[in-house]
Parts: structure tokens; C-alpha cells; sequence
């Protein structure tokens, strides 16, 4: 019997379920994990232990450092695909279309998701190497045993910077990507500004605004509380903070791309 | 307020490092917990302050606050000296607005005196030695002159003056306010000037339990390895 085992075990088949099983096992605690701290964030912001002063500065770290790259990446982007149709769509007598083909990328789906992908990388990257430096130099133990909360001290602030910041840094890096196409168009194509900008209205209506703003929340709470979650439930060292990390953007960058999907499958199905 | 553990069992992963450990802590004693190297002693205080759980067993405190001194310091690293030490002040829900700004000041400043810093307040604790963050801990730790202490090598890495500081700091609190101490440490001076009792680890049980004195000059064989720093004896440090 122990034999039969033994070479049961050396199987490619009993591998792979061991490894599907052991991952399986890992997602359900990261799964738990992200729960906790979700419950625990609520419960610390309905005691008001929302620390202002914090809050300001994780604002300020949310919004305004990561302005630099948010709007460079969807300008670029606007750049790129303007570049690319702009001449074409002119040449087809689509020239009057130009405008509303960038706003509804840009607002729809563009904006948000690429400053998403901006803020996970610069933010959702740090928050997690910061709480989990704070968990393997007992940092997070010292402020328990100080009788202060870590989630309202540390999650709650963080988190809704992120809901609060995530908007202005979405509205603002379209605005400019929008901008930044009739630019190129203007270049490109020698497509008037007024032609432009008065064709944006063809596309955009409120109820993409709306989605807009509302992904753009939901992206902004994702982020901050999954880095921060794989940062609280760190261990072992300067590895340990690595993986925490890693793991915390490859986490986010699936989360926004799967919540953008439930967005557009309710919205624009 | 006193500290009784009962039949206290923790294991990590298979590896038992608690294994079935009582010990009592009057009202206003101090007990030196020592130990080599991994004999479990940090995580009897963490059990105790309740930052591990426990597999099983009793740990019975009298409530009230907890004040832990850690080992590695564990200072808020973005944060100044002063506000780590007025931390508990600032942040604490329940004496969030007990104190004004002013009062905060003179408080920080009175325990830094203490612990022989006075004007290192803005300084990060990355600008400070590895004996002054200690300091700083400890200051942080008793700025709410709490009623349970537990220090975890409070002096250990210190010199023999910023020891004594220390040491001396440590009765002057349980004189003054009757608080209960837990020390745990390697450091003969530490444990000769402030313990009433001391007890020691090995293997995750206790070995010995007595009075400094009788540390000294006990027939158990436990004791005497620890007090003569020998190789040779009942405990091993290097598996063979
Ligand atoms: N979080 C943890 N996960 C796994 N093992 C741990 C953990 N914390 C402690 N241990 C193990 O428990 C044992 C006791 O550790 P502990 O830190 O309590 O020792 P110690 O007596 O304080 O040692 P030292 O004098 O070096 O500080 C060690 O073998 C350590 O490897
Ligand atoms: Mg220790």
C-alpha cells in the first residue's frame, strides 16, 4: 500500500492537483484575508477612528504625487490612437468623429483603467511595502499594544484617500488626454479644435460620466485595501516584503480588470 | 494587578515553543523570565499581550492597560521621536483630548529626561543609535504609565550606565505607581537589581523558578549552566 503510494506521488497527475490544490487553498485565505480587513476598515470608520491628519496625507500621496504619470500615460495614449486614425477617418469623411472616437475611449474605459494601472504600480505598491515593513519590524504590534487600532490608523486613512482621490485623478487625466487628442488631431490630420471638441458630445453622455466616476471609486477602495491587506498579513523579513508587494499589484491589476468587466457587463450589455 | 498563566501550550507550525508553562506575577512583583537564545521567551510576553493566540492554556490579567517594550525597538520609523513617544496620547480614542498640545510637550519631555535624551525630539529613529531607540521605546512604551509592564530585554545592547538608567527606571515604577513587570533578559546586573523572582526556559518549560540569590547559588543544574555561561551542562544551544 505504501509503495503504491509512493509511486502515486512521483505521478505528473497527483503534482498538478497537489499544486491546483495548494493554490486553491492560498486564494481562499487571500480571499478571507481581504474580507477581514474590508470588515474590520467599515467598523473602524463607523467608530470614527478615522484619523484626519492622516487622511490629508495619504490624500496628498494618492492624488497629487501620482498626477505626473497618470497624465502622461493617458495623454500618450490619446496620442497614440489619434495618430493612428485620425488621417484615415478624415480621409473617410469621418473627420466630425474624431472627437467623440477619443472621449468615449478615453471616458469609458481608457481614462480610468490606465490611471488604475498608474496607481497600482506608484501607490498601491508602496502602501504595500510600507505596511508590511511596518509587520516584520513589529511596527503593527507596537500600535497594538499601544491600544491603537491599525485599521483605523492605517487602513481607514488610506482607503478612503483612495475613494476620494481616485475620481479627481481619473477626471483630470481625461480631461488632458482628451486634450492631448486634439492636439494630435490638429497635427495630424488638420482637424480644427472646434470640429473636435463639439463632435465629444456625439459620443459622451451622462450615464458614462456617472460609470465613470463610480469605476473610479470602486478602483480607488480595490487598490488601497488589497495592498494594504497583503502589507498587514506580511511575515518573514525583507522577502517577506517583496512578496507582500508583488503579490499586492498582481492581485489589484486582476481586481480593477475584473470589477471594469462587471461594470461593462452591467452598464453596456 | 497580577498576571497568572495556566498550562500555556504554543506551537508554531509543528515545533513546540511554549510547552506547558505556569507561572504567577503578584501585584507590584517583577519577574525575570530568562533563557537562551529562542527558548521562547519573547513569545510568553506576545502570548501575554495577546499579539499571538494561543493553542491552549489560561493567561488571567486584571485588565486595564498592557505596556510592551520590544526587543527590536519597533519605533514608528515616519515618525519623529516625539511624536512616537506622545503616540498613545495623540492617537488613543480614549485620550485622544485629555491633554493639550502643551501638556503632551512637558509629559514627552519629562520621560525623555528619564531615559537620559532630553533634546532628541525631532530627530527619526534612523538617526538614533540602537541603544538610544531603545531608550526611546521604553519611553514610548510608559508614557501612559501603564499597570503591566513587560519589557523584552529592556537593556540589553545598552552601556553599563544607560543600563542602570533603565534598571533604576524600572523599580522607580513599581514603587511609584505598583506596577506588575515582566523582564525578560541575559543581563546578570538586570536581573540581580530589579527582579523579586526569576524563572527560566528551556525547551519550552520552565526549569527553574527562584530568587536571584538563589540563581546564584543553586545545586540546579539549569541555574548554574546559565550563571557560569558553561558549554557544558543539561542544555544544548547547537543541536547535536
Ligand atoms: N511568528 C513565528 N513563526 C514561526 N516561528 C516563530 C515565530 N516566532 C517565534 N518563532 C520560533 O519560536 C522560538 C522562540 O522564539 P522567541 O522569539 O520567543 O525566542 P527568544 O527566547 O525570545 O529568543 P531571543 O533570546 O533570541 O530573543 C524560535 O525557535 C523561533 O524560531
Ligand atoms: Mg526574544
Amino acid at each position: 500500500m505504501a509503495l503504491v503510494r509512493n509511486i502515486l506521488k512521483q505521478t505528473v497527475t497527483y503534482k498538478l492537483f497537489k499544486s491546483i490544490l495548494v493554490n486553491l487553498i492560498d486564494f481562499m485565505e487571500v480571499m478571507g484575508n481581504i474580507t477581514t480587513c474590508t470588515i474590520e476598515f467599515f467598523k473602524s470608520l463607523f467608530k470614527g477612528e478615522l484619523d484626519r491628519k492622516e487622511l490629508i496625507v495619504q490624500c496628498e500621496r494618492f492624488g497629487i504625487s501620482s498626477l505626473p504619470i497618470t497624465l502622461s500615460i493617458v495623454g500618450m495614449t490619446s496620442v497614440i490612437i489619434v495618430s493612428q486614425v485620425a488621417q484615415e477617418m478624415v480621409k473617410q469623411g469621418g473627420g466630425n468623429f474624431v472627437g467623440a472616437l477619443v472621449a468615449v475611449l478615453i471616458v469609458r474605459e481608457l481614462g480610468v483603467i490606465m490611471s488604475g494601472f498608474a496607481i497600482i504600480s506608484m501607490i498601491g505598491s508602496s502602501l504595500a511595502s510600507e505596511l508590511a515593513t511596518m509587520r516584520v519590524t513589529e511596527q503593527i504590534d507596537a500600535l497594538k499594544t499601544l491600544k491603537v487600532n491599525p485599521f483605523g490608523y492605517l487602513f481607514a486613512p488610506r482607503v478612503v484617500a483612495g475613494m476620494l482621490m481616485m475620481p479627481l485623478v481619473v477626471i483630470i487625466s481625461s480631461l488632458f488626454g482628451i486634450l492631448a487628442g486634439a492636439l494630435t488631431s490638429d497635427l495630424a490630420a488638420g482637424l480644427s479644435y472646434r470640429v473636435y471638441f463639439e463632435s465629444i458630445w456625439i459620443g459622451i453622455f451622462a450615464k458614462d460620466l456617472f460609470v465613470c466616476l463610480a469605476k473610479a471609486v470602486c478602483f480607488g477602495a480595490v487598490i488601497a485595501l488589497i495592498s494594504c491587506t497583503f502589507g498587514y498579513y506580511a511575515s518573514g523579513g525583507a522577502k517577506g516584503v517583496g512578496i507582500a508587494t508583488t503579490r499586492a499589484v498582481v492581485w489589484s491589476f486582476v481586481a480593477i480588470v475584473i470589477i471594469d468587466m462587471l461594470f461593462a457587463i452591467a452598464f453596456f450589455f | 494587578m497580577s498576571i497568572e498563566v495556566k498550562k500555556l501550550v504554543k506551537a508554531f507550525g509543528e515545533k513546540k515553543v511554549i510547552d506547558d508553562v505556569s507561572f504567577k506575577v503578584n501585584d507590584g512583583e517583577i519577574l525575570a523570565i530568562v533563557g537562551f537564545s529562542g527558548s521562547g521567551k519573547s513569545t510568553i510576553l506576545k502570548l501575554i499581550s495577546n499579539l499571538v493566540e494561543k493553542d491552549s492554556g489560561e493567561i488571567i490579567t486584571s485588565g486595564g492597560d498592557i505596556a510592551f517594550v520590544f526587543q527590536y525597538s519597533a519605533l514608528f520609523d515616519s515618525l519623529t521621536v516625539f511624536d512616537n513617544i506622545a503616540f498613545a496620547l495623540h492617537e488613543r480614542n480614549d485620550l485622544r483630548k485629555k491633554y493639550s498640545e502643551k501638556q503632551i510637550r512637558e509629559i514627552v519631555n519629562e520621560k525623555l529626561g528619564l531615559v537620559g535624551l532630553k533634546g532628541i525630539e525631532n530627530l527619526f529613529p534612523s538617526e538614533l543609535s540602537g541603544g538610544m531607540q531603545k531608550r526611546v521605546s521604553f519611553a514610548r512604551a510608559i508614557v501612559t504609565e501603564p499597570k503591566v509592564i513587560l519589557y523584552d530585554e529592556p537593556t540589553a545592547g545598552l552601556d553599563p550606565i544607560a543600563s542602570t538608567l533603565i534598571e533604576d527606571y524600572i523599580l522607580r515604577l513599581r514603587n511609584e505607581t505598583g506596577a506588575t513587570s515582566i523582564v525578560v533578559t541575559h543581563q546578570m546586573s538586570t536581573i540581580q537589581r530589579t527582579a523579586d523572582k526569576v524563572i527560566m526556559l528551556y525547551d519550552g518549560k520552565i526549569v527553574f523558578t527562584g530568587t536571584p540569590q538563589e540563581l546564584c547559588n543553586t545545586d540546579n543544574e539549569y541555574a548554574k549552566q546559565f550563571v557560569t555561561a558553561s558549554i557544558e551542562g543539561p542544555m544544548h544551544i547547537i543541536e547535536q
